[in-house]
């Protein structure tokens, strides 16, 4: 397994986001690199996760190459159930989805997420300085699903104490408990995943943790491009870099068009 | 009860739903018509529009497109998540606001995914001319759901926890049967909804391939629907299967057969995604988030929409090559027999 040399930021988020998914366990997936991540982890170590699309599509093989849109035709193809987004959200409600995989622009030490606004909330709301896309089906994975996964790209300017406004929510203020008062479903966050290494949440304070930093990186330096104290596991690991199979896949049968993972200038 | 924002009804109360159904001939007629007699027709100032499809798959754009020739004041527009619908109606709102204008939007999603965020959207919010009601997916497919069900509300987990329960009309009632904390979404009614589907008889009875999306609820609970078809097939053939038919004649108002009715977005069975063009739309508007001049949108505009009759007239704009590579990368992912 000879380690890649030349793989990129998006490229080892990619692979990591793989890796954390268990095999034949239905995984709710997001929009952009979760859809590129679920696809690796198919191809690789887990044949047969099951995923399901918020637009309606249940379980494709998804044979026919990554789909540009949770709505995308490639999506249904060879689907084992197809119905529309109260359907999806209504299993995700009752409990079908192991997973739900998704990003977001901004994430606090809680795992909440931002994809709304960044601004002055709620005096800024209606005039907010930068209006993002919104939830989409973020918020309804963070409230339904069992377990989170998360991708925020690394960057001071994403980890803040406080958020702009919480679209997904994570463990809220982390107090024991504080998912199920606020009457949501499941574990809540389980994994983030960032440029710079995988994070869990601490079991008793529901803090985010680093578990693994990625090559390259030191707790340090990760902690240096958070905009909060970050727990740190007692074994920390590095984790390994991708290897070339691995990035051959994502560049040659996953993503060979560069849909969601953009190619490093020549 | 937890309440933040103020009550109100944005389209139809419940009760005003139900009362205009009741008043509606629901006979099985013949609704064909043009686009633009439909949209005259049933399209108002101020009204609530809900818009179907699902980000940039069966969006209506080709009645999007005729709206914004005919040009509409105060709209309030209700969607889940969608790209080329409200950023095509926003375009001819940033080009010329006296012309055609959105006052509201109640959505979970504006922007097109892997081809990029929503310029438009960035350009109206960022300079606060639009009111905002954010919510989800799910919140906006079980808001249209309940107004489907003639029901005033609808019980969800998904606005709990974040800022989405504070910045919406959702209020938050302990489960009288669990006492564990619950939301509770106001039921949308809009006054019309504008849906593209696969095929549709001359009643309207429709087939939708592929995802659902929110479609059948968004033309249940609203007073009109406007529906854009792929594909006019006789009575027959629609029923020939009726667990098929998605939905039902009686709910909808004006049938239209506008082939790549979705285009530049895709339609299953029939068309793919064309990212180039979408791109290059959003290209025209994307410089005047940073105050750049309208021209490349004024042009767009131009040579597309206000300078042709109708769809098919932008169609041949396109030209067939394009319209035969759409059709082809469909054709790999939803292989069919002749």
């Amino acid at each position: 397994m000879t380690a890649s040399t030349d793989y990129t930021a998006q490229e080892i988020i990619v692979v990591a986001g793989a890796k954390v998914l268990e095999d034949n366990k239905i995984v709710f997936v997001g929009t952009g690199l979760p859809m590129v991540a679920s696809l690796l982890a198919k191809r690789t170590h887990a044949p047969g996760l099951i995923p399901v699309f918020e637009a309606g599509a249940v379980g494709p093989p998804l044979d026919h190459g990554l789909p540009v849109s949770v709505g995308c035709s490639r999506t249904f193809t060879g689907a084992s159930y197809v119905k529309g987004l109260n359907a999806a959200f209504e299993l995700t409600q009752r409990g079908f989805a192991d997973f739900g995989f998704i990003g977001g622009a901004e994430v606090d030490m809680y795992g909440n997420l931002n994809s709304t606004m960044m601004g002055d909330y709620p005096a800024g709301y209606q005039k907010p300085k930068v209006r993002l896309p919104g939830s989409g089906g973020a918020s309804d994975m963070a409230a339904s699903c069992e377990r989170t996964i998360l991708i925020v790209p690394h960057d001071k300017k994403k980890f803040n104490e406080k958020l702009s406004y919480i679209t997904s929510p994570g463990h809220l203020d982390g107090t024991p408990g504080a998912r199920q008062k606020a009457g949501m479903q499941g574990k809540g966050p389980y994994r983030l995943i960032t440029t710079k290494g995988i994070f869990d949440f601490e079991e008793k304070t529901k803090r985010m943790r680093l578990i693994q930093t990625f090559p390259g990186e030191t707790v340090q330096s990760i902690q240096d491009a958070t905009g909060f104290e970050l727990l740190v596991a007692p074994n920390v690991t590095e984790f390994a870099p991708p290897t070339v199979e691995e990035i051959r896949l994502i560049r040659e049968v996953v993503d060979p068009d560069g849909i969601f993972v953009k190619r490093a200038a020549k | 009860m937890e309440t933040n924002a103020k009550m109100f009804w944005t389209g139809l109360s419940p009760d005003d739903a139900r009362e205009a159904l009741v008043n509606k001939d629901k006979s099985m007629r013949d609704k064909r018509m043009t686009l633009k007699e439909a949209v005259s027709k049933f399209v108002k100032n101020g009204d609530n529009v809900g818009i179907a499809g699902f980000v940039n798959v069966r969006q209506p754009v080709a009645t999007c497109h005729e709206m914004v020739r005919q040009g509409f004041k105060d709209l309030t527009l209700s969607f889940q998540s969608a790209g080329l619908g409200p950023e095509l109606l926003a375009g001819a709102m940033i080009l010329n606001p006296n012309k055609f204008s959105i006052k509201r939007v109640e959505l979970a999603y504006w922007g097109h995914e892997a081809f990029g965020l929503s310029p438009a959207w960035r350009y109206l919010a960022e300079r606060g001319m639009i009111e905002i009601e954010d919510w989800s997916n799910y919140n906006m497919s079980a808001r249209f759901k309940a107004g489907a069900m003639g029901l005033p509300f609808i019980p969800t987990r998904s606005p709990l926890g974040g800022d989405i329960k504070n910045c919406s009309r959702t209020k938050i009632i302990n489960c009288p049967f669990t006492e564990r904390p619950i939301g509770l979404l106001p039921a949308s009614n809009p006054n019309v909804a504008i849906v593209h589907v696969q095929a549709a008889d001359k009643f309207g009875n429709c087939i939708i391939r592929g995802t659902d999306c929110t479609c059948a609820e968004i033309a249940m609970a609203s007073a009109h629907t406007i529906v854009t078809c792929e594909q006019l097939v006789s009575h027959e053939l629609v029923t020939s299967n009726p667990k098929d038919i998605m939905i039902p004649f009686a709910a909808v108002d004006a049938v239209v057969e506008v082939p790549y009715g979705a285009y530049p977005g895709a339609c299953r069975r029939h068309y793919w995604f064309d990212g180039d063009h979408t791109r290059k739309f959003l290209a025209c508007i994307a410089p005047m988030c940073k105050g750049g001049a309208p021209d490349a949108l004024q042009a767009y505009y131009d040579e597309y929409i206000y300078g042709v009759e109708n769809f098919g007239e932008f169609l041949q704009k396109i030209g067939v090559n394009q319209l035969l590579a759409v059709k082809a990368a469909e054709a790999h992912h939803c292989e069919r027999l002749a």
